[in-house]
């Protein structure tokens, strides 16, 4: 029960859901649930939700992880529906990066010439520094 | 005197358009427009001039036009017969317009037409890592935290916050070099 109920508050508090969501959902998934259980449920949430959910997202900033994999793409971009004349080279990052709990997300960013020139830049000065450390 | 004063309408004009359409101000309406700038003029007559300098405006900025098509393209339209054409006051304004701010509208369609996330921030810092728990020497050495900011235009960023050893710095610079190779040979052929 317990479990269950952990399961629900997190997942709940990912997806910020309010507490009249929660109760739909629930509802929908078993006919069991007493009105009563449901109102409680309804108020904890409620009151605590937002709390939870800040939580979360805190601690998915403060987590730090690994780049596992860097994948890249230099690219032109010739025309939109706003611009037919765009003509703009680009370079288009995708990082394969591994959090502490083990879970694996990708990131994907584009950026301009420029832009990528001085990430690159950025990147030398921190080897740089880990050299003379 | 008349004419400075035409001038300086038609360029309010061509400013609060671009605004509108490149610059994502919401603030700015066609009701704005007429009464700050043209009250004189009736609604259709200002209707007609704001959509006519609206279309000469996304003509120039979706062809990009440099200085010579911006030229022959304004020619062309000051020649037209009959209600479509441009004075040489419109056009001269129109001109002035684009030199301007050729730069910033086209920066603007840049970014529209990105749609992945771009990276709007880099902090980073170095860590001596002096003792381990796990006791082991190949976890000594500098440690680097990298915080990149992603977003998207409009939308809040995104923080990454990823930690790299020596190695695994030294693996994404040779990348990046390669990176660089194939921007430097773009360049080269263009």
């Amino acid at each position: 029960m317990i479990r269950f109920l952990l399961l629900t508050f997190r997942s709940s508090g990912k997806s910020n859901v309010s507490g009249d969501e929660l109760v739909a959902k629930l509802e929908k998934s078993s006919n069991n649930w007493a009105k009563a259980s449901l109102q409680v449920l309804h108020r904890v949430w409620s009151e605590q939700g937002a709390l939870v959910h800040a939580q979360q997202e805190a601690q998915a900033m403060l987590s730090v992880g690994q780049l596992v994999d860097l994948q890249w793409k230099l690219g032109m971009s010739v025309s939109s529906d706003t611009c037919r004349s765009l003509n703009s080279p680009y370079v288009s990052l995708l990082l394969k990066v591994v959090e502490p709990s083990g879970q694996i997300s990708q990131k994907c960013l584009e950026m301009t010439v420029p832009q990528f020139q001085n990430f690159h830049k950025q990147f030398k000065e921190v080897a740089a520094v880990m050299e003379t450390v | 005197m008349a004419n400075a004063e035409a001038t300086k309408s038609l360029s309010g004009l061509l400013n609060g358009i671009s605004q509108v359409v490149y610059h994502n101000n919401t603030e700015i309406t066609e009701e704005l427009l007429k009464n700050e700038l043209y009250p004189e003029l009736s609604q259709e007559e200002f209707k007609a001039l704001h959509d006519k300098m609206k279309g000469l405006l996304k003509s120039i900025a979706t062809a990009d036009m440099d200085h010579a098509q911006l030229e022959a393209f304004l020619t062309a339209q000051t020649r037209k017969q009959g209600g479509g054409g441009v004075s040489a006051e419109q056009a001269a304004a129109l001109s002035r317009f684009w030199k301007s701010q050729r730069v910033r509208v086209r920066e603007s369609l840049l970014s529209q037409s990105r749609w992945e996330p771009s990276l709007r921030g880099l902090s980073w810092r170095v860590d001596l890592q002096t003792a381990s728990s796990h006791g082991d020497a190949d976890h000594s050495g500098p440690v680097a935290l990298m915080e990149l900011e992603l977003g998207r235009a409009g939308q809040d960023s995104e923080f990454v916050c990823l930690e790299f050893d020596e190695t695994k710095v030294n693996q994404v610079l040779k990348k990046m070099a390669d990176i660089q190779e194939s921007i430097d040979r773009i360049v080269h052929r263009t």
